[in-house]
């Protein structure tokens, strides 16, 4: 039921995309302008990245409208609630929308495999800041999102070993039990977590829906595997779910999760059970990167940046180069991007190989939850 | 493959059981509706969802409960579990209740077209739903313990916990009072008139549509107390959450034999326990897969449920 109705509006949404009723474009035809759209979710229990994503392109956009630049750049936001069902009805609208002539995401995978076709039919380029499935930039596999997609943090390959590394950091004999979430993420993360834990330390694994309330089977798995860690790939509203289960449950053992789980709503989610959670995530945050940045953020935004708004901040300005030198349609800008060489907003080269990987990928970083807040440990070598 | 059963069975069994009586409550308001009107409650789902939104509403913003706080006396505890219950059941009940006026009556008086009421109900549950889904942003809502998860005592290994222990015997009793209600009191026996034939009850003076509506309204109490056991045991509630409980309350429901408020009872026992039981044998991942090859077997040997030869004798 909930479905159909949110299906409706995002037809809607994805009409009002594609004649171009976009509310952001003003009228005046004074300012020669472009605009490039963001996507990822605005609203659902993933919101919180969405949101953090989306002030960081408007951080770096205000940036350099307010320099009253020659060529204004307007955004449109696409809500995709980081679902890859959603994903499938705004795309199309996107896609068609030839206003746009680039994206800032999407920000997960799931929505980035379901939107794929539509913008590489329209070769639409895309960088996302947060996308990390492996198959997305393997020609082999039917996900590849050759020549538009790119991104840039490094892949779950790099991050499911870490992952694996950092969760057992705490135990002597560890035993992992590892939990994934069934979404393209969980699932390709989980592979490479199993693939990486050393022999014999992996207790078991289960797979369980992304609505999944009732934990308490899993939670049966993980006390008879006496396993002492377990490992979610999923997303921050579920991770806070079962981890409140576990303990409840009496599990004492070290609760580990990707990038996914690296959000303030897990922690407000899971409360006090959320304190020594051990997270990785690809990603460097602005305020530890480029405290500079993070403090001129502070002001211009009234709030500290979030998760992935480094790398947001650095695909906006990316285009906001393309713009300053003289690109106006896709082609050009897709053009742009293959041959861009730049910084990233910490300061890490960046620039794209033919897949659309970062060459320059940043190391994963290893974060642990302390005093209700998630603290920057170290790169996990 | 069998480990984890036989390992964590009494365990298993004692979560199982705690689901599916929150099952059982959430069926009762799809079989008391059956069991009269011959037509399924669509909007029970969100009348559910919204229960749940009272009990976390009531902790958390009435009695300042909250994840971290110190849980109060024994006195203070009680007062607060009776508030939250009482709010679900009765939001939920007069939910149920306007669902039943402007979705059943009015099209109930005015045709006798038997789909025009049950599509005006799943657009009642759709504005419902909507409704709390802006409000809350589409986001999951996390709630503040009510019932200490603290263990009682240990049962073969098993960890018996006050929250599931609430919600079992809890349960046990809102459906004894509901059966007993229904077979021995006036207004119960109404109800039992309509179900076996219509016709003929309004030729003995029974007022249908206080019957039906009563009929709603004890569906949508107990609908509302299952909302308040969710919360209080899985902590957390979202604008969508009506939907797959209500959906395998409704399974529930269907296996016990629709319109059979005893049925509902085993229906939603068997199906809670099997959902557990096939989550550790055979992984999370397969849980609807083999709950529904089960509710097709049983349909596939008993049309019309386990219960479903007694329907005549005990419905509603």
């Amino acid at each position: 039921m909930n479905k159909k109705i949110i299906s409706g509006f995002a037809i809607a949404a994805s009409a009002a995309l594609t004649f171009g009723v976009v509310a952001s474009v003003p009228a005046s035809a004074a300012v020669k302008e472009v605009t490039i759209a963001y996507q990822g979710p605005l609203t659902g229990d993933a919101a919180q990245t969405g949101i953090d994503e989306v002030n960081a392109v408007k951080y770096a956009l205000k940036k350099y409208n307010d320099t009253k630049p020659a060529v204004k750049i307007n955004l449109v936001t696409i809500d995709d609630q980081g679902a890859g069902a959603v994903a499938l009805t705004v795309a199309p609208g996107a896609a068609a929308n030839k206003k746009i002539i680039a994206i800032v995401g999407p920000a997960f995978s799931g929505a980035t495999i379901s939107s794929l076709p539509y913008y590489k039919a329209a070769r639409l380029p895309m960088i996302s800041p947060s996308a990390t499935n492996v198959t997305l930039t393997d020609k082999k596999s039917v996900n590849y999102g050759y020549p538009v997609f790119h991104r840039v943090p490094s892949t779950d390959a790099f991050q499911g070993p870490a992952l694996a590394k950092w969760a057992v950091q705490n135990q002597k004999s560890p035993k992992v039990y590892v939990v994934d979430d069934k979404s393209p993420y969980g699932t390709g993360l989980a592979s490479f977590v199993k693939k990486a834990l050393a022999s014999g330390t992996l207790g078991g694994s289960d797979s369980t829906p992304d609505d999944t309330k009732d934990f308490a089977a899993t939670i049966s798995k993980v006390k008879s595997t006496d396993s002492n860690v377990v490992i979610y790939t999923g997303y921050y509203a579920q991770a806070a779910i079962l981890l409140n289960q576990l303990r409840a449950a009496g599990f004492k053992g070290d609760f580990a999760a990707g990038d996914g789980v690296m959000s303030q709503s897990f922690i407000d989610g899971a409360g006090k059970n959320a304190e020594g959670a051990l997270l990785v995530a690809p990603t460097i945050p602005l305020s530890v990167g480029n405290p500079t940045m993070e403090a001129d953020y502070v002001k211009v935004m009234g709030a500290a940046s979030g998760e992935y708004s480094a790398e947001t901040i650095t695909i906006t300005n990316l285009f906001i180069e393309a713009v300053k030198s003289g690109v106006s349609t896709r082609s050009a800008m897709l053009n742009f991007i293959n041959g861009y060489k730049g910084l990233t907003a910490v300061g890490t080269k960046l620039s794209f190989d033919r897949n659309g990987d970062n060459n320059g990928a940043a190391a994963i970083g290893g974060f642990i939850v302390k005093g209700g807040k998630t603290v920057a440990i170290e790169v996990v070598k | 493959m069998f480990d984890t059963l036989i390992h964590q069975f009494w365990s298993l069994t004692y979560s199982g059981i705690a689901l599916g009586f929150i099952y059982v409550l959430i069926a009762m308001g799809y079989t008391m509706v059956y069991g009269v009107l011959r037509m399924i409650n669509f909007a029970n789902s969100e009348i559910f969802t919204v229960g749940a939104f009272a009990t976390m509403i009531v902790s958390k913003y009435v009695f300042d409960f909250s994840a971290e706080m110190i849980p109060p006396s024994n006195a203070k505890l009680f007062l607060v579990i009776i508030c939250c219950l009482a709010a679900s059941m009765l939001v939920s009940g007069l939910l149920a209740f306007l669902v039943e006026l402007v979705a059943y009556r009015h099209l109930r008086n005015r045709t006798s077209n038997r789909i025009a009421p049950l599509i005006s109900a799943i657009g009642i549950g759709i504005v419902i739903s909507e409704v709390v889904r802006i409000l809350t942003r589409a986001r999951t809502q996390f709630s503040p313990n009510v019932v200490p998860k603290k263990a009682l005592f240990t049962f073969q290994g098993a960890e018996i916990r006050l929250d599931n222990t609430v919600t079992i015997f809890a349960g046990l009793a809102l459906f004894i009072i509901l059966e007993r209600f229904i077979k021995l009191s006036r207004l119960g026996k109404g109800i039992r008139a309509v179900s076996m034939d219509e016709d003929s009850a309004k030729l003995m003076g029974v007022n249908l549509n206080r019957v039906i509506s009563l009929t709603f309204i004890l569906g949508g109490l107990m609908t509302g107390a299952a909302g308040f056991f969710y919360v209080n045991v899985y902590e957390n509630v979202k604008y969508n959450m009506g939907f797959s409980l209500g959906l395998a309350a409704f399974t529930a429901a269907v296996i016990g034999g629709i319109g059979n408020i005893r049925g509902a009872f085993f229906g939603g026992i068997a199906l809670g326990l099997v959902e557990i039981y096939a989550s550790a044998i055979v992984g999370t991942q397969w849980k609807p897969v083999t709950v529904f090859i089960i509710l097709i077997l049983i349909l596939l040997f008993r049309p019309n449920g386990i219960f479903g030869e007694a329907i005549q004798k005990t419905r509603v």
